[in-house]
């Protein structure tokens, strides 16, 4: 039988190197993704580390600059539910309440949050079927198999899985980046960074190494986020994720877009920027519904549809365009 | 005031949400061992070797069960029967053959749940593996002819084809549903415990106590008297606990072998290869109508898969021959194809909510094509005789509930264009579905005790599913006794009880009931005879007719006197008086009228044109159930019903992986249920009404009948909104981009 230790520090440097010497020793803080990864066997970890004890961690505080510095250990219902964030970055209160249930909000932590895994149902079946993300080498179940859900950006051979965070779409808009303690000190790696596409290691979803702990999400406000918005298309109403999903972050000059950015969610590995469109959206009227359409098309050159979400290339577009338009009405 | 009609509350509503209500899984048995089964990974072929030498050795493991090792079982009776009901025919653990995915290959019994599970993947499988086969639209080149299971496999009344060439108008489609999986909140479970003079006792999430007693019998070779089902609260059956499947059968089997109580319950996972589900259907539905509207023909073709060893058959067409009459005839047909799943069963609303799927989405096809509005087109066709049997209805008030629902809908305020009606930019849409639905007449027992302290007990072998069973029974018998509900105690689930019939096919208040009803009859009248013959007579020179009972005091009128049922039983020394209800009914194939429940169903959808999201806004349901005999009670059947529908209009669908032949999502994560955001304000009208063909109680059957012709509904609904015609179910977001 399986019997898992639990050990509850309260001293990160001790965490830290716990973590970096076992690896089989997982961090857990909310447990809202952990424990269901454990009970299918996607996740074998031997050791548990309880971070919810570290200090420092567990505040919210603005920045001199202007920004919030979101200490890992937030729980997503109370992040959700800051003024400070409801007024300046809405897009990441949104992409908060729209994730979950009551419940589950009120216990998963913001680090764990953007550290979840893919709910791609070949990775999670109990049972361990061919997976690379899960046994690397094992081959890919969901290239020729039930991929509705899966990539159409940026996707490999060894794995067409989506990754399932809302908040990371979020933070995809905005100058975000991840603050991380490890055996060598504190980093931050920009938040465009730190989630990897699959390649040929889709075991790897982001470029944490061992002993890394994310301690803090940055969100800087040299991109202003009031104008902003996240949108959530899935196929029910609560309770689900996102079949496709876009954030949008907006500066307007009269009805014209100075900038914009623009990510989409459920259609890759990672929150997937539309860097070409962002580019063409310079200048656009925020009304000509048409001329936004095609410079949202732009991105799209890229984009290769499985066997069964080759929907996924319209539906996007058309999140995109209404997250685009709907920030707009808040600048 | 009568009590049967009024809205009671839950006799057992306080134990269910304080959590003491003991479901089956609830109840400690000293000693019991715990069972995990391990299921074959692959969906076809057969296991090579089984290496469980690292299982035995692990901590706390008992033993560990292959097809080599465990008993052998008796084969299950053939032809298949209600009254001993297996879910499939193919038993477990006793050949090196793989037909379906999840199968179990070893049992592990060990002290903790924990033990057996992780000693179960210990377990080293060689499988030889050949390609599964699977059910898709090529199938319908492998469809064959069935032989019969429940009713007939085809019917033809008439000359259909005669109909269709005839018709002025004429609809042609597919229709297409996916395999559902039932999901109850409570996982199946058993726990067997056997005694030293080898009677057994099965805790077991059933609908069908005697039908498990009477299967496990067969199966494991011993007399049913020397087997005790128990079933007290069972935590949602929707006819996937109606029959007997493998996990009960390996419980008993190991519990015998290894003189333990062995406890066996399903993981989630598990419930979608250890129980049945709600199979697929292709289905081919052709109308033929004069201008007007009034069908001329009807033709309706089902195929839907079966496991590779039983016959299982979807009756999808079996609504078709009896809801609409056609001038020249109506023909159905039902064929089946093999699959590596395991054997389809019964699930909410079996046959009928998937056939209704395809006539009333054709019905409403029929009213564009014909200009006619879809109320008036269906009351246009509506009929006093069953067109199947040509006998009249008992009762059929069909016609009120499309008239009265759509009153309280405001269909009139519908304009009926396709994308003619909006709520800023969505689209709104709104559609009508009716159905009709068996109604099964089934015999029950019971017994009704009157006892000295004034007191009554209602035994009866039937169960509690969800359904209010314990609320009504009591109800029905506090009404006849003349008591209040407080007197009256109720005992259900326990096959030493009499014997009463599966809880399926809302056959439970008519029947059932109708027992308890007779029961109760025969302890008040007892009570009767001894006011007016018994010891001191207290109503001697009175007849029965003149008595009438009122909280427990029967007052005979006209000479003014009065005595308790207390007081009657003391006076004659009786600690009780025993009235036996036996219920018998004709079946109702074989009775002068044909029976019937219906109801009409109208929906209203808000579409998103840009993301072809549908969100249900409003949905109402009137019904023709016969008598209601607990409004509240029955509301919340209906309101079940309807999300149920819901459910299977928008969201459920049981994907197999087209490589390895294995459902894909076997959990709540992955197969999506409506979640209360999904679900509008719910409206629920009953057409009252006594149909004493149906039962002495006046009731049809009404549980089922609310999950039928709400996907219809939703679909032309959706139509109405965005002019798009979904003839697949689920409704998912890309069939409407």
């Amino acid at each position: 039988m399986r019997v898992l230790a639990l050990a509850r520090p309260e001293d990160p440097a001790q965490a830290i190197a716990a973590h970096a010497a076992d690896p089989e020793l997982a961090f857990i803080a909310g447990g809202t993704d952990l424990l269901g990864l454990i009970k299918d066997s996607a996740a074998r970890p031997g050791r548990l580390l309880d971070i919810n004890h570290l200090p420092g961690m567990s505040g919210i505080e603005a920045l001199p600059n202007g920004g919030l510095r979101i200490g890992a250990l937030v729980r997503m219902g109370d992040l959700a539910a800051h003024p400070e964030v409801r007024a300046s970055f809405p897009v990441i209160a949104e992409a908060l309440l729209f994730a979950a249930s009551g419940q589950l909000r009120n216990m998963a932590s913001i680090g764990g949050n953007i550290m979840q895994r893919t709910r791609c149902a070949y990775f999670r079946d109990e049972d361990g079927l061919a997976c690379n993300k899960r046994r690397p080498g094992s081959g890919c179940s969901a290239l020729h198999g039930v991929n509705r859900n899966h990539a159409i950006f940026g996707w490999s051979d060894d794995c067409v899985a989506t990754s399932p965070s809302d908040l990371a779409v979020a933070l995809a808009t905005l100058d975000a980046s991840v603050i991380v303690r490890g055996p060598f000190g504190e980093r931050s790696i920009a938040f465009s960074d730190f989630p990897r596409l699959p390649g040929e290691t889709p075991e790897r979803d982001n470029v944490l190494e061992r002993g890394d702990l994310i301690v803090a999400i940055e969100v800087s406000a040299s991109f202003p986020g009031r104008a902003s918005h996240y949108l959530k298309i899935r196929d029910r109403q609560s309770y689900e994720f996102a079949l496709v999903s876009s954030a949008a972050v907006v500066e307007l000059e009269a009805r014209r877009i100075r900038s914009a950015r623009l990510a989409l969610g459920g259609v890759a590995h990672k929150p997937w920027r539309l860097a070409e469109t962002e580019a063409a959206l310079r200048g656009a009227v925020l009304d000509d519904t048409e001329a936004l359409r095609s410079a949202i098309s732009l991105s799209f050159a890229q984009a290769r549809p499985l066997a069964h979400n080759a929907f996924k290339i319209e539906l996007a577009k058309r999140a995109a365009l209404r997250a685009l338009q709907t920030a707009g009405t808040r600048a | 005031m009568s009590i049967v009609g009024q809205a009671i509350s839950r006799a057992d509503g306080r134990l269910k949400v304080a959590g003491e209500a003991s479901y089956t899984a609830d109840i400690a048995i000293d000693g019991a061992l715990h069972a995990a089964i391990v299921p074959s990974v692959i969906a076809n072929g057969r296991t090579v070797s089984i290496d469980v030498s690292a299982a035995e050795q692990a901590p706390g493991v008992v033993a560990v069960f292959t097809w080599r090792n465990m008993p052998r079982l008796n084969p299950t009776p053939n032809p298949w029967s209600h009254l001993h009901p297996h879910g499939q025919g193919y038993l477990p653990l006793q050949d090196d053959a793989i037909h379906y995915a999840g199968q179990p290959i070893a049992l592990v019994v060990a002290s903790t749940l924990a033990q057996a599970t992780y000693a179960g993947t210990l377990i080293e499988v060689d499988y030889a593996e050949r390609t599964p086969a699977v059910f898709g639209p090529s199938s319908v080149d492998e469809a064959f002819d069935p032989p019969q299971f429940l009713w007939p496999v085809n019917s033809s009344v008439g000359d259909a084809d005669k109909g269709l060439a005839v018709a002025a108008v004429r609809i042609e489609q597919t229709y297409t549903t996916a395999d559902r999986h039932h999901n109850q909140m409570e996982p199946h479970a058993t726990t067997a415990v056997w005694s030293p003079d080898g009677s057994l006792t099965l805790y077991e999430t059933t609908q069908h106590i005697f039908g498990a007693q009477a299967l496990v019998a067969i199966v494991l070779g011993v007399p049913p008297e020397k087997i005790n089902v128990v079933a007290k609260f069972v935590g949602g059956g929707f006819g996937g606990k109606a029959y007997v499947w493998p996990h009960t059968l390996l419980a008993a089997t190991a519990a015998k072998r290894l003189g333990r109580p062995v406890r066996l319950q399903l993981t989630r996972a598990n419930m979608y290869s250890m129980v049945g589900r709600q199979a697929a259907t292709i289905q081919t539905l052709s109308l033929g109508a004069d201008r007007a509207g009034r069908l001329t023909g009807i033709r309706h073709q089902s195929i839907s898969p079966t496991s590779v060893y039983d016959g299982y058959i979807e009756y999808a067409a079996l609504g078709t021959r009896s809801l609409w009459p056609a001038a020249e005839g109506i023909s159905t047909t039902h064929r089946i194809v093999r699959v590596n799943h395991n054997t389809p069963t019964a699930m909410r609303s079996p046959h009928e909510a998937l056939g209704h799927f395809a006539l009333e989405s054709a019905m409403d096809e029929l009213a564009y094509a014909t200009g006619v509005d879809p109320v008036a087109l269906r009351l246009l066709n509506d009929t006093a005789i069953d067109p199947h049997s040509g006998r009249p209805f008992s009762t059929r008030a069909l016609g009120d509930c499309l008239k009265e629902g759509a009153v309280r809908f405001g269909w009139d305020r519908r304009s009926p264009e396709p994308r003619s009606m909006r709520d800023g930019s969505l689209l709104v849409g709104q559609g009508v579905a009716a159905a009709i639905y068996t109604h099964w007449r089934w015999p029950s027992a019971a017994r009704v005790t009157l006892h000295a302290d004034g007191t009554a007990l209602v035994e009866i072998g039937s169960h509690e599913i969800g359904g209010g069973t314990y609320t009504v029974m009591r109800q029905v018998a506090a009404d006849v006794l003349g008591m209040s509900l407080e007197r009256v105690a109720v005992v259900l689930g326990d096959t030493r009880l009499p014997a009463s019939h599966a809880s399926i096919g809302s056959a439970t208040m008519a029947n059932a009931g109708a027992s308890v009803m007779l029961a109760a009859k025969g302890a008040r009248d007892k009570a009767i005879d001894l006011a007016l013959n018994g010891r001191d007579a207290p109503f001697a020179g009175s007849t029965a007719q003149d008595v009438v009972v009122t909280d427990g005091v029967l007052t005979a009128a006209p000479i003014n006197r009065s005595a308790s049922y207390a007081e009657l039983l003391a006076a004659n020394g009786l600690q009780s008086l025993e009235g036996e209800g036996a219920y018998d009914p004709v079946e109702e194939a074989n009775g002068p009228k044909a029976i019937f429940s219906f109801s009409a169903v109208f929906a209203e959808v808000r579409v998103d044109p840009d993301f072809g999201t549908v969100r249900m806004s409003r949905l109402l349901g009137a019904y023709d159930a016969g008598r209601i005999i607990n409004p509240k009670t029955a509301r919340s059947q209906a309101i079940g019903g309807m999300i149920w529908g819901v459910g299977q209009a928008l969201l459920e669908q049981s994907e197999t992986d087209p490589a390895t032949g294995r459902f894909v999502n076997r959990n709540l994560s992955g197969y999506l249920i409506p979640a209360n955001a999904d679900i509008p304000e719910l409206e629920v009208l009953f057409v009252d009404g006594f149909d004493e063909e149906a039962s002495p109680l006046g009731a049809k059957g009404l549980g089922e009948l609310t999950a039928v012709s709400v996907a219809p509904a939703i679909a032309n609904a959706v139509y109405h909104a965005t002019g798009k015609r979904i003839r697949d179910l689920p409704i998912t977001i890309e069939k409407l981009l």
